[in-house]
């Protein structure tokens, strides 16, 4: 994988796309060199019907005796073809290795992240980077990247042939040529300045049209919603209104390339008809034929036309390098300092599962939001963290879970520990009932899913479905409560071999039903010899803990006030 | 909802937004009429300027053989430089013109597609609240945009130009012109409904697969602590990484298949040129055309490439268009029947009942509501509690008219809701909702959403009931401060008071209150307790709230009922 943490330079936008196509660059070189063929292969279309033409016209053979020409014709359009496919089809696969190793890459950062870094962000918006500005990729290298290479090759390619036919006719597209890196900083900045303009007003246009939408309950409580959808056409014909006049400046840049073209093809035209009437008698004007001149006229129009394509492609950069701006500020985004040590190679001195020495947690902007702290877990105990909300209890277990490093201090774990691990945002995959089981236990049969969903209080649940383990649950457990979706976690937590549970406050948003079900599995577990460390508020759950530790402002409470409070 | 479904056509799914473009046709025709004069003038350029040359070669080897001969160089020469001239000038027109059209178009699909959300109940809008539904059907519409530019005016133009080519042509020699339209013509069949159906279904499912892998993705951020914790991280990975296979396979069938139109383009035009030279050159080598026409006719054709460059992409995402037009009809299939003729709720506050009511949401695996019955007297003052997810929103739901009961009845008054003109219920309930929503404007226009003919005296009345006068008097924009996006500039507890205060713009009978101190301080929530007691005095209240005896309970409840699990644990 491609690791951003090169030392010395900035990861930039330009640089993590140069980086993306450094592994590719045989792929993008095969497109640059389909297109030169396939541009070579023109040339020789132009020839052929050049030739073609002067053997009709001027030594007026018989169309019997033209087949060389529709021979060559048979020749080069099957074969061009070929290369015009070739060049996109290289083009298309190198766009598809770069975005799925750019992908890969960015997933991977992330998991470095760890669940506590992603919980400041939305994973909605993360989501969308992942898919909707990794595809905006595609353009760039498909497409833009031969294309830049091709828009000097071509031209350049098709100069030399017009040299050798006629120089001064080569010379009228040479004059133009010293314009053409101007043509090209005019388009690109044209095209530069549109795509940001135009990308800041779609997105006011679509975030006033999102915010009518995401408010549309409300509308249609107060019954507001006609005046609304009046609002919503009148803001579009605003944003048009306003993007036409960039537009109109917008547009100007490509139509001189379009009337370069267009004066390059009349005046060659001009000069090649004069120079075949005998009015110009300079340099290799007299030596015109109609095939050198009609071959000139042909091939002026595909002086241009690589940079015309160029043109056109050109939004395909700003919308890679905007794309690029956002997934390289996530991956310059650095892991908490260990958090790479994950699960901990520093194993426990005797017996222990975890052990804190002297740990604290720091967060950018809010300070230090636990420790210091010392802390052992013993195996088969239960460890109820308590206090009051903000005073550090998911900290500790985040920290012990390894979703976090400490600060300072050291976090030691038994050798090969496996946990499992309940919050109050459940995991809930698309896919079965089973599905969802067997995240915590892959080899988990039937019976034992049944045992476990039966100890979370899902039991009756499951039994009423028809499917029962098979049933499908949707996109984001769409077709369960919170409270089902808190219980299944729970289930996996009960199907799941590992020694160490950490529970954040597991029996949130149950009823007292099934909280007291719950509450006497969970029991049953600690009876089974498995170690639970408890984040709760809840008395049932405190007094089936073992130890109690009360956190106050991410300090351990002393054990003499804990004893006073517990009164 | 993605699944094409059986029976529906390209017609029938296309024919809702084709009648909407109609409403443009004007601005339409004229902008396919500018695309086919630039086509026009890239096609005579090249061609006069073909006869030019070889008229000039043969008048020139005429006057070297010493025979008198002579050539008009004015005519065609400044006919020429017109059609230069005109080629630049109609392109740069034909994409400000069409770009002006696209906008407007996107305006008119905006404009439709908020009308038939507006119509939408509950049933169809809950599970589509997250906000990647709401972007996803903006890309819907942002691809139906493109209908006219890409779809239906280059095919237009393009068969339009080949016939006038082939007609022009067949002035001279009705064999070339038939040559050209016949060669050019299945040219243009080809890539447009062939690509089409090659890359419909391919097309079609890939926004479904995005989508899918959109939600994977969400997956796996919002479960890293548990996949991490029980090392399944890999495994997730896997079904990530099999989807993501899939996807990649269908665009590259998809590039591949584009990329072969592209290159039969080249083809189908070399084709018709050798075509057509073959044909000038028997009628050359017969005496009925001479040598200058013989070069317009090939170079018109080589020419045409243009008419057909951009259609083989367009037509092989045909299915991705297709796709967005189908959700945005099953959008609109959804929207419930208009019951605007109903009766109105009679003054006073009303008497509210539930019998025996179950509500089903479509894919829940368990009812949201099942078999709950209670009542509440006029002006009586009823708290529902219970956990998220117990049910109380769906009781809100109900009595707000905002969605219809699976099983069971629900009255206001002595009628039942689905007799009632939902316009007329609108007037006489007012809810709080658990999520407040504020628009991007100013404090005033939020108020004014209760009430458009409110005056700025109403406006601070409504703010002092709910203590926000004083905040929004040190505010150095008064009443036009803008409140961000969603609110955002305002702390929680501002936004659920602005949100009350758009009540007290209002007269309700039946009033809904969903958490109504959620996000206060103490101190706020028993002065705004207060203020609520005596403002509901007269009106029918139901509170929903998370659970009773906290610090600041709802003032005057006379009646408790708790849900669990959708069903009704205690009435008292």
């Amino acid at each position: 994988m491609s690791e951003p943490e090169t030392p010395g330079e900035a990861l930039t936008p330009r640089r993590w796309l140069n980086e993306l196509a450094a592994p590719e660059r045989r792929l993008l070189g095969l497109a640059t060199l389909a297109g030169v063929v396939a541009g070579a292969l023109t040339l020789g279309q132009m020839g052929a019907l050049a030739w073609l033409v002067s053997e009709l016209v001027v030594a007026t053979r018989a169309p019997g005796e033209l087949w060389p020409g529709f021979l060559a014709l048979g020749v080069i359009l099957p074969l061009r073809a070929l290369a015009q496919w070739g060049q996109e089809a290289a083009g298309l696969e190198a766009s598809l290795r770069i975005r799925r190793r750019a992908r890969a890459a960015l997933l991977d950062h992330l998991a470095r992240l760890g669940p506590v870094r992603l919980a400041s962000r939305h994973s909605a918006s993360l989501a969308n980077q992942l898919v909707e500005q990794v595809e905006a990729l595609d353009g760039y290298f498909a497409r833009f990247l031969p294309q830049l290479r091709l828009a000097v090759v071509l031209p350049l390619l098709v100069l030399v042939v017009v040299v050798w036919l006629d120089w001064l006719a080569a010379l009228f597209l040479l004059l133009s040529a010293p314009l053409i890196p101007v043509f090209m900083a005019l388009v690109g900045m044209g095209a530069e300045r549109l795509n940001r303009q135009q990308f800041a007003a779609v997105a006011r246009l679509s975030g006033h049209f999102i915010d009518r939408v995401r408010g549309i309950t409300t509308l249609q409580l107060f019954g507001r919603t006609r005046e609304a959808t009046a609002e919503v056409h009148a803001a579009a014909d605003d944003y048009r209104r306003l993007s036409m006049r960039t537009l109109r400046l917008a547009f100007l840049s490509s139509a001189v390339l379009e009337f370069f073209a267009s004066v390059a093809i009349a005046v060659v035209a001009i000069y090649v008809g004069f120079g075949l009437l005998g009015y110009i008698d300079y340099g290799p004007s007299p030596g015109l034929t109609l095939f050198s001149g009609l071959l000139v006229l042909l091939l002026a129009p595909e002086f241009f036309q690589p940079l015309r394509t160029l043109s056109q492609h050109y939004h395909d950069r700003a919308a890679a390098l905007g794309a690029a701006d956002g997934l390289v500020a996530l991956l310059t985004e650095v892991p908490a300092p260990g958090r790479d040590g994950g699960r901990g190679p520093v194993p426990t001195a005797s017996g222990e599962l975890a052990t804190l020495y002297a740990v604290t947690v720091e967060y950018p902007g809010r300070g230090r939001v636990l420790g210091p702290l010392d802390l052992a877990v013993r195996p088969g105990e239960v460890l109820a963290i308590t206090g009051p909300s903000g005073a550090g209890k998911s900290t500790l277990l985040q920290l012990l879970a390894g979703f976090v490093g400490p600060g300072q201090g050291e976090r030691r774990l038994a050798a090969g520990l496996a946990f499992a691990w309940m919050d109050q945002r459940p995991l809930l995959i698309q896919g079965s009932l089973a599905d969802n089981l067997r995240l915590a236990a892959p080899e988990a049969d039937e019976p034992a899913m049944r045992a476990a969903l039966g100890r979370a209080g899902l039991g009756e649940l499951v039994a009423r479905l028809p499917q029962g383990l098979a049933t499908p649950l949707g996109e984001r457990g769409v077709g369960l409560s919170g409270g089902q979706a808190q219980r299944l976690a729970l289930a996996r937590v009960f199907l799941s071999p590992a020694p160490l549970v950490l529970l954040d406050e597991p029996t949130a948003s149950l009823d007292a039903d099934t909280e007291a079900r719950v509450v006497a599995a969970l029991g049953e577990l600690a009876g089974a010899g498995r170690s639970l460390v408890i984040a709760t508020h809840h008395p049932a759950l405190m007094a089936l803990a073992d130890r109690r530790l009360e956190l106050a402002d991410g300090r351990p409470v002393a054990p003499a006030a804990q004893e006073a409070r517990h009164d | 909802m993605t699944d094409p479904r059986r029976g529906d056509t390209l017609r029938t799914t296309f024919a809702p937004w084709l009648r909407l473009l109609d409403r443009r046709r004007g601005r339409l025709v004229a902008g396919a009429a500018l695309m086919a004069l630039t086509l026009l003038s890239a096609v005579g350029l090249l061609a006069l300027s073909g006869w030019f040359i070889t008229a000039s070669a043969l008048a020139g080897l005429a006057m070297v053989a010493g025979l008198a001969a002579s050539l008009d160089v004015y005519v065609p020469g400044g006919g020429i430089r017109a059609f230069a001239v005109t080629r630049t000038v109609s392109r740069y027109l034909e994409r400000l013109y069409n770009h002006d059209t696209v906008l407007r178009l996107l305006a008119d699909l905006r404009g439709r597609l908020f009308g038939v959300l507006a119509a939408l109940d509950d049933r169809a809008l809950s599970r589509r609240r997250a906000s990647d539904w709401l972007h996803r059907l903006t890309a819907d519409i942002d691809t139906l945009d493109g209908l006219y530019l890409r779809l239906l005016a280059p095919p237009a133009v393009a068969a339009l130009a080949l016939l006038g080519l082939g007609g022009f042509l067949a002035l001279w020699s009705p064999a070339v012109g038939a040559a050209v339209v016949v060669l050019l013509g299945l040219a243009l069949a080809w890539i447009t409904l062939g690509q089409a159906r090659l890359g419909m279904a391919t097309s079609h499912r890939q926004v479904a697969d995005l989508e899918r892998l959109r939600g994977r993705l969400i997956e796996q951020l919002q479960g890293l602590a548990e996949l991490e914790a029980y090392g399944s991280l890999a495994e997730h990975r896997r079904r990530l990484d099999t989807l993501e296979a899939r996807l990649e396979a269908d665009q590259r069938r998809l590039g591949q298949r584009a990329a072969l139109g592209n290159a039969l383009v080249g083809v189908a035009v070399g084709v018709t040129l050798a075509a057509v030279l073959w044909l000038a050159a028997l009628a050359h080598d017969a005496g009925t055309l001479p040598g200058p026409l013989v070069v317009m006719m090939a170079l018109a054709v080589l020419a045409m490439n243009e008419a057909l460059a951009g259609l083989p992409l367009a037509f092989t995402r045909l299915g991705a268009t297709r796709a967005a037009a189908e959700r945005l009809n099953a959008l609109e299939a959804a929207r419930p029947p208009d019951v605007e003729a109903g009766e109105g709720l009679p003054p006073g506050p009303p008497a509210l009942s539930l019998e025996g009511v179950t509500l089903h949401y479509p894919g829940a695996l368990v009812p949201a509501l099942d078999d709950v019955s209670f009542s509440l007297a006029p002006g009586e003052r009823l708290a529902i509690t219970g956990g998220s997810g117990a049910g109380k929103s769906s009781v809100a739901a109900l009595l707000a008219g905002r969605l219809g009961a699976t099983e069971g009845r629900v009255r206001l008054g002595a009628i039942e809701l689905g007799r009632l003109s939902p316009s007329r219920l609108a007037e006489r309930v007012a809810m709080l909702t658990q999520r407040v929503d504020l628009f991007d404007d100013s404090l005033a226009a939020n108020l004014r959403i209760a009430d458009p003919a409110a005056s700025v005296a109403d406006l601070w009345r409504a703010l002092a009931a709910v203590a926000l006068a004083d905040w929004a008097e040190a505010l150095p924009h008064g009443l036009d401060t803008r409140v961000g996006e969603g609110g955002r500039r305002l702390s929680g507890g501002q936004a659920r008071r602005l949100a009350l205060a758009r009540l007290v713009l209002r007269d309700p009978a039946l009033v809904i209150l969903d958490e109504p101190f959620a996000g206060l301080d103490a101190g706020t929530a028993s002065r705004l307790a207060r203020w609520l007691d005596e403002w509901l005095a007269g009106r029918t209240v139901v509170y929903l709230v998370h659970q009773l005896g906290g610090e600041v309970d709802p003032p005057g409840v006379q009646h408790t009922l708790q849900l669990v699990d959708g069903r009704l644990s205690g009435y008292t």
